[in-house]
């Protein structure tokens, strides 16, 4: 009890100094209230520990996913009017029904949606949707529409229900450099990994122990935040020297197919390194990696498809390697994107910024297939754009409590309508 | 051994001595800073942050002293200093330096070779120019103009990779920033908008009147001025028609390598396009809107490019918006209220004169006040180059390509359209891993260091945690001590 208290005070600290932005004044009075075990407490203990063998990886697809160019519709005459150009894609798409197709692309989604492993939820979105990259992905991230939140869904989620001891990993984002705002939350213990070779420390033991030293009861706003970075930092390190010696990948990966337009996208690295936490038992729960440049405004279709497959590729060696390592009823694959984008194409033969778009759910959990309804094509709104059919937070609902078995309530603080496409 | 380079540790006078005591905030003489052969090299003194480290509280403040504001100024309005620099501002004292800052005009750099000439045969080696820009970094004489480029760098933002090293655009769009950089907001506009580099950036090249692309439009109003609450959807579609009609230009080496193509291919045009003799958009007629009137943020008329400019930098939110920008990244990550529109209200009245508001912003108490110290992070960039001014070295550019990376920042590549995140999103367990990285890098690479006998002072204002502090005096020779400086929490925070 009272480790929870010390947690409250200091997390009420930090929300209205460093997040909320009370003022220099308030913050400067908050100093003398922060407790000196602040960064050990940040690693303090859930009693509840963990709840399931479950695994969650989310694929951020960012800078707005075409849904349209993703699951296509293949009768529907509407679609080929407002799309001239990109409407074609139709002829090619691989088809999962009589109505909708997927992206020609997406040929290895395609054979795991044919075994029932893949679940699409069709016209996710919010109500007064934002056009705004950065209002949007902040949406999605916190699960706040009304963009009041700071801390994001998983964080919180790791936060309120995993034991953290000596478990750096619960929360890990691959192939990036910076905490992802999905995973935010300053009680969460997270790591980040933008690649499994360098992260080391060049200096040897020395350096690796100065920046332990260094960093223990560090002052000021972001000490906490240091502290707990290099531990985290040090403890990743050991782990994973010892996860890289017990992992045996049973797919190929393969980083060819990134684009030069976005040669920072190292996917199929990402969910490899996600695959070896996962497989060599760290105690990973959460996993974020993104993949980029959906943001198709300007010739769009050799991009998109360029992307699809790419993502293609990726997901599918990541689930034969989870597969191969008996892990696929496991962990769950789910993707996220900001918006979808505009029916109308736009003049550069693009897209512009648009609203819902499905999601993808990838596992032996799901229960495959088409889910929801693809809103209508001929009943836009007044700027052009979709209505949606499932509030994404359903989704994230149907993941917290179905997959990883933790109250989604105290997440979101309210409920959402039930989807049922999780075997629970 | 180093024993040499520690006999060669200054040896510190009685003045010296008090005047870091000074710096520190304390009124107490530090006598056994001397570095003997078997003592440490620091006392623990001169040390106020640990009486706060304690209880897990802030750094005590050194703001009082007027050697302190100035190593304050320089960290946070230039890249660090040299000792040399320091010294200087120092006896210039605190106004006479931000007069300096702001006044001198900005110096150009070195031409980067073959830049101008850049085009599908030959393009822009990336590299290379991240280099040559964290070389003029590490170089130029007015580092304070260097750092508001880089801050525009950030602000009105692209990045190699939509733009293409094909053109010369991304280069010439790092000159065009530098000559803006001290402007006033309305002539940046301007320019912004029909910079080559932006123009494909954000599709303005595309736009016609026929048929207006949001994508520019959309984040010249949301993330360049006014930011995501002070326009509506119906605004974004008015603007995209007022914008509309603008091209890329076109170098002869450009037009050169696509002929060159299409020789090869054997249809080669009867006539080839000219080459524009500017380096901005070119604005044809004929692909502006034509239409009738249009409502434009509560205003109906024609529009065209300078009056759709003119009408955002009119509006209310956009000098508060931009305000709060340059707030958080050179004074505090949480300005209030009343000091936004506090310096907004005269940013405007100046008619958005950047030199006002960083003349402004320098000499508001916020930014010498006990609340502000240490509550920025250096950006990877100005931490890596503040290393290489410390130690007076020049020779690992190199190395800050790879580092930065790790660091989550590469020049001319931002994560987004947004630039680069601020302050704590910088702090990962990557991101300092690979700070420690590359302090290890540096150190290993560097043959000569100067002493680093007084670097505790010059570097961390003497106001050290009782970790940092007890890490310098454990380190037996100038490299542990520089590693420990550098990879200290101090030398993160400016």
């Amino acid at each position: 009890m009272v480790a929870t208290l010390t947690k409250l005070s200091r997390r009420d600290f930090l929300r209205s100094g460093l997040v909320f932005g009370a003022g220099a004044a308030g913050l400067a009075a908050g100093y003398a209230a922060v407790p000196d075990v602040f960064a050990r407490a940040v690693y303090a203990a859930k009693s509840e520990g963990v709840v399931n063998d479950k695994v969650l990886v989310m694929i951020q697809l960012a800078g707005g996913n075409d849904g349209l160019q993703t699951v296509i519709p293949l009768q529907d005459s509407q679609y080929r009017s407002l799309r001239p150009t990109l409407g074609k894609s139709a002829d090619e798409a691989l088809p999962i029904d009589a109505s909708y197709g997927l992206n020609k692309n997406l040929r290895g989604v395609k054979g795991l949606f044919d075994q029932g492993k893949v679940a699409i939820v069709q016209g996710v979105g919010y109500s007064k949707p934002s056009f705004s990259h950065f209002d949007s992905i902040r949406v999605w991230e916190t699960g706040d529409p009304e963009r009041r939140q700071q801390d994001g869904w998983l964080g919180k989620t790791i936060a309120a229900n995993y034991d953290s001891a000596g478990h750096p990993l619960v929360g890990c984002a691959c192939g990036t450099t910076n905490v992802p705002g999905a995973l935010r939350d300053l009680e969460a213990t997270l790591t980040v990994v933008n690649s499994q070779q360098s992260f080391k420390f060049n200096g040897g033991d020395d350096m690796e122990k100065a920046m332990g030293a260094l960093y223990t009861g560090t002052p000021g706003i972001y000490g906490a935040l240091f502290d707990t970075a290099v531990t985290t930092a040090r403890d990743t390190v050991a782990q994973l020297k010892t996860s890289a010696s017990a992992y045996q990948p049973k797919a190929q990966y393969s980083d060819d197919a990134k684009l030069v337009f976005s040669s920072k996208n190292q996917l199929s690295a990402a969910l490899q390194l996600a695959a070896q936490l996962i497989v060599t038992g760290t105690g990973v729960k959460i996993l974020h990696v993104t993949l980029g440049g959906f943001d198709t405004h300007y010739t769009q279709q050799q991009r998109h498809d360029d992307l699809m497959g790419y993502l293609d590729q990726a997901v599918t060696a990541f689930y034969t390697d989870l597969a191969g390592h008996g892990m696929a009823d496991r962990v769950l694959i789910a993707t996220w994107s900001e918006f979808g984008r505009r029916p109308r194409e736009n003049a550069s033969a693009g897209t512009d910024h648009g609203t819902a778009a499905p999601v993808f759910l990838i596992g032996d959990t799901v229960n495959g297939g088409l889910v929801g309804t693809q809103p209508s094509l001929t009943k836009l709104d007044a700027s052009g754009n979709l209505g949606y059919d499932v509030d994404f937070r359903s989704v994230y609902q149907e993941i917290l409590e179905s997959h990883l078995a933790v109250d989604a309530k105290e997440v979101f603080a309210q409920s959402f309508e039930k989807l049922s496409v999780l075997k629970s | 051994m180093d024993e040499p380079e520690r006999t060669e540790s200054p040896v510190l006078t009685r003045r010296t001595v008090l005047a870091a005591a000074t710096a520190a905030g304390i009124g107490v003489a530090a006598s056994r800073l001397l570095a003997l052969a078997n003592e440490p090299a620091f006392t623990t003194v001169p040390v106020t942050g640990s009486l706060a480290n304690k209880g897990g509280l802030d750094w005590v403040s050194p703001l009082s002293s007027d050697n302190a504001k100035v190593a304050h100024l320089l960290r946070r309005a230039t890249f660090g200093a040299t000792q040399a620099e320091l010294d200087q501002a120092r006896s210039d004292g605190y106004a006479k330096t931000v007069d300096r800052l702001i006044e001198t005009p900005i110096a150009e750099p070195p031409v980067f070779p073959g830049g101008d000439d850049a085009s599908q045969e030959k393009g822009l080696n990336v590299g290379q120019l991240q280099q040559w820009w964290l070389d003029w970094m590490q170089t130029t004489p007015t580092p304070f103009g260097e750092r508001m480029t880089l801050f525009w760098h950030g602000h009105f933002t692209s990045d190699f990779r939509k733009v293409t090293p094909q053109t010369p655009f991304i280069y010439w769009q790092n000159l065009t920033w530098r000559k803006m950089a001290l402007s006033d907001v309305r002539s940046m506009l301007g320019q912004v908008t029909i910079d080559p580099g932006m123009l494909r950036y954000l599709d303005l090249g595309n736009s016609t009147g026929r048929n207006p692309h949001e994508n520019y439009t959309r984040e010249v109003m949301e993330l360049f001025t006014m930011g995501p609450e002070a326009f509506t959807e119906d605004d974004v579609k008015a603007a995209a028609k007022g914008l509309a009609g603008w091209r890329e230009p076109l170098t002869q080496a450009m037009i050169d390598a696509q002929l060159a193509r299409a020789m090869q291919r054997g249809n080669a045009p009867k006539n080839p396009p000219k080459a524009d003799t500017v380096k901005t958009g070119i604005f044809e007629r004929q692909r502006a809107y034509t239409g009738p009137a249009y409502a434009y943020l509560g205003e109906t008329k024609v529009w065209n490019t300078d009056l759709v400019l003119d009408k955002i930098v009119a509006q209310d939110a956009t000098a508060p918006f931009i305000v709060r920008k340059v707030l958080t990244h050179f004074v505090t990550p949480m300005p209030d209220d009343a000091y936004v529109t506090r310096l907004a209200a005269s940013f405007r009245k100046s008619r958005y004169s950047v030199k006002q508001l960083m003349r402004d912003v320098f000499t508001s108490p916020e930014f010498t006040a006990p609340a502000a110290y240490r509550t920025l992070i250096k950006t990877p960039t100005e931490y890596m180059v503040s290393i290489a001014k410390a130690l007076g070295d020049r020779t690992t550019t190199r190395l800050m390509l790879a580092s930065g990376q790790g660091m989550g920042q590469t020049l001319f590549d931002p994560p987004s359209v947004g630039g680069w995140p601020e302050n704590e999103s910088w702090i990962s367990s990557n991101t300092m891993l690979a700070r420690a990285n590359h302090v290890t890098g540096v150190l290993g690479q560097i043959k000569r260091l100067p002493s680093a006998g007084n670097a505790h002072e010059t570097h961390l204002d003497g106001v050290l945690s009782a970790q940092t502090l007890k890490l310098l005096n454990e380190a037996g020779d100038d490299k542990k001590r520089w590693a420990i400086v550098f990879a200290s929490p101090e030398f993160q925070l400016k």
